[in-house]
């Protein structure tokens, strides 16, 4: 911007809104981990409605206006619909937890493999660049649909949408890096009813989201030490589960919250996880699942070779095992754990035979 | 790697029944059915100097980005689709609505200048102000928190209706929401650590304007990056000029860079959509006529106008004078620059300015 130029000129000025501002006198200090948005939370800033008045998009504490215009068609207005109490935590940490897939993974230790393990990880890339910004497209449209006093959890989602933007990409740089290309979507996620997308409950969203499809999922990066080939693919599955196990995280403790402080809706969660379980190991979504052709693929990856199928079948059946115990283990922290001791939820015998 | 031709196409050698599979006890007898089945195999993107990026990937097939794309499923670009998968609502699915050759190498810059306002903005710089500079500073903090809460909710309603096959656009609009979502973390603890707090929400003019564009992601992009983006890029300026201390110089500083990669994505999309679609320059025009009335007006009563005014002029007495000549200025070079940017575009709008805005270009 260029100099001003100087007029012998006096101008109205109106203050009056200096009479309408927020609670005065913060002075928030940065903790040992810096300034966080825990450390904001004073006076009535820290105040989380139960249910949001706040049709105008004003920021939770700010002064309201009469005549602000109501912008703000939020359908996502009771705290208890999408709260969890450590928001701001899981948020500072996808802060301080970004990467870079371009620069940050050893794409130099990729080396050429044999045709079969190329296909096999080609259509297991193929399989979550597909399916990684599901988690990318609906949390975004959930966001829209949020009052912003709600802004912690709101600011985890976008977030989230970051992370799996960058799954997205990283699985396709993967797939197009080491002379193979994409293979045949699964059409894993489409829109059936009781799917992710179509949800139209936001913790009916995040249990299918969050505890089922990327608990799933983030099991599977867990084990990427034991089906990656090379360093690059390794760093890419322990970066990707970093980021997942804020995601079910989330979920984890939306639910915790929602079964805490509104009772009433726990028979209808319940609903959901019998959906979601009914479909845990024979679903597509579940890219180590009974039906799911990347099934295949993992057992040649786990086995390091098509002439080792059996002994990678092996090795996926711990990985399904695994993947149940850690489902059971979120849902018992979300305070639904019950399902496995009273016979509701079959999940404690698939884990039994799935050996 | 050994491929075998295929109507002129590469594709795996390694198809069913190549060996290894049998039946074992508990194991059940593969199909190995999705092998061979690529549309194009034997892609090898090297590392560069700067990693792989995501434009490295433009190759063969993988960089054919269609001018249609049909597909309401998530196929990756470049893989095989799968006969009877349902469809799901993506309804922007031309090129047009929503393209910027940008997108892919903006995505990567913005991964790259990541920054965390809890570790990196040097909180302890912060100094008590004067109160009516310090009002002034939460009330500018607050608006623009606002005008970044705005953008997230306009990105967020139209990103989950972008196609697959512009898979760089929907990752760079990631990138650009959490870069609201980082401003608006970063204003708040500024407002909240200094003495002071929030100010007076917005009535929200042109907020309602971004927030009701239903036309096309084209439109609210005219109006978050061509209209209201190109006025905040001046106030982010405005207030870097005027920083008061380290932390907010590190705040306005790393905005200005995050809003430059918005504002290039925003421009390059808009001039894409004006030279691929007919008659969209004069659709433009008519949008913007509207849009400058909406602006005009938030110019003359936003509360901005005074706190920016105290914040350039170090109080109100200053303020009533050198402070409300700089945001004069300011709004001047918003001007000027916003028709700079209509006429590269190819929707010159000088000769049709509203004359509200016109009146700026004294300054």
């Amino acid at each position: 911007m260029s100099e001003a130029p100087v007029k012998q000129q006096e101008y109205e000025l109106d203050t009056s809104w200096m009479q309408h501002m927020g609670e005065w006198g913060m002075k928030a200090e940065p903790g040992k981990r810096g300034l966080t948005l825990t450390e904001i939370q004073l006076g009535s800033y820290g105040e989380i409605p139960e249910i949001s008045k706040n049709m105008s998009g004003r920021p939770r504490g700010a002064g309201e206006r009469p005549d602000a215009y109501r912008v703000g068609a939020y359908g996502v207005r009771a705290k208890s619909e999408i709260w969890l109490s450590n928001a701001t935590f899981l948020y500072e940490e996808a802060l301080q937890r970004q990467w870079s897939s371009a620069t940050d993974v050893p794409w130099h230790t990729i080396e050429a493999l044999p045709d079969a393990m190329e296909e096999a990880e080609c259509l297991l890339c193929t399989f979550f660049n597909e399916v990684e910004f599901v988690a990318g497209d609906v949390p975004a449209r959930w966001v829209a649909n949020t009052t912003p006093d709600f802004l912690e959890p709101r600011h985890v989602l976008l977030a989230q949408v970051m992370d799996e933007s960058r799954h997205m990409d990283v699985f396709r740089k993967r797939a197009l890096a080491n002379g193979g290309g994409l293979m045949r979507m699964s059409g894993a996620t489409s829109g059936f009813v009781g799917s992710i997308d179509l949800a139209r409950d936001f913790t009916e969203m995040s249990t299918r989201l969050h505890i089922s499809g990327e608990g799933a999922v983030l099991t599977m990066f867990r084990m990427g030490e034991l089906f990656g080939q090379n360093e690059a693919e390794k760093v890419m599955y322990r970066l990707c589960a970093q980021d997942e196990a804020r995601h079910v995280a989330f979920g984890v403790m939306h639910l915790r919250f929602l079964s805490e402080t509104a009772p009433e809706r726990r028979e209808e969660i319940e609903f959901y996880l019998d959906e979601a379980e009914a479909q845990i190991l024979s679903g597509v979504q579940n890219p180590a699942g009974t039906q799911a052709e990347t099934s295949e693929a993992l057992a040649i990856l786990l086995g390091g070779g098509k002439e080792h199928y059996d002994e990678g079948h092996k090795k996926l059946l711990v990985i399904r095992r695994r993947q149940l115990k850690e489902y059971m283990q979120r849902v018992k922290t979300a305070g639904f754990g019950a399902r496995f001791e009273n016979g509701r939820s079959t999940v404690p015998q698939q884990y039994e035979s799935a050996i | 790697m050994a491929t075998k031709a295929s109507q002129g196409m590469a594709v795996p050698a390694a198809m069913p029944d190549a060996g290894g599979a049998h039946g074992v006890e508990g194991v059940p007898v593969p199909s190995f059915e999705w092998m061979g089945l690529s549309a194009e195999w034997g892609v090898r993107v090297k590392p560069g100097e700067h990693g792989i990026r995501l434009s490295d990937l433009n190759v063969g097939i993988y960089g054919e980005v269609p001018e249609v794309w049909d597909d309401q499923t998530r196929r990756p670009r470049g893989a095989l689709p799968r006969p009877g998968v349902p469809p799901l609502p993506y309804n922007l699915r031309n090129k047009h609505q929503m393209w910027a050759d940008s997108a892919a190498n903006l995505y990567e810059e913005a991964i790259q200048r990541r920054w965390i306002p809890a570790t990196e903005v040097p909180w302890d710089s912060l100094k008590p102000l004067p109160d009516d500079v310090e009002r002034a500073v939460c009330q500018v903090c607050t608006e623009l928190t606002q005008y970044a809460n705005t953008e997230i909710e306009i990105i967020t309603y139209w990103q989950d209706q972008m196609s697959y096959g512009y898979y760089e656009v929907k990752q760079f609009l990631a990138t650009a929401t959490f870069d609201c979502a980082r401003l608006i973390e970063a204003l708040r603890k500024r407002a909240l650590s200094n003495g002071g707090g929030l100010g007076q929400e917005s009535r929200g003019l042109v907020n309602r304007m971004i927030l009701e564009s239903r036309g096309g992601w084209t439109e609210s992009a005219v109006y978050l990056y061509l209209v209201r983006g190109t006025y905040m890029m001046q106030v982010l300026r405005g207030l870097l000029n005027a920083a008061h201390n380290d932390a907010e110089r590190m705040i306005y500083g790393k905005a200005i860079e995050d809003w430059s990669r918005h504002l290039t994505y925003g421009y390059d999309h808009i001039k894409y959509s004006v030279s691929h679609q007919a008659g969209q320059a004069d659709i433009l025009q008519t949008l913007l006529s509207l849009g400058e009335v909406m602006m005009a007006a938030e110019l003359q009563e936003s509360t901005m106008r005074p706190a920016l005014a105290i914040i350039f002029g170090g109080g109100i007495k200053g303020g009533r004078t050198i402070g409300m000549e700089t945001y004069l200025h300011l709004v001047g070079e918003f001007v000027r620059n916003y028709l700079a940017t209509c006429e590269w575009i190819g929707v010159p709008r000088a000769e049709m300015l509203h004359p509200m805005l016109k009146k700026y270009l004294e300054y």
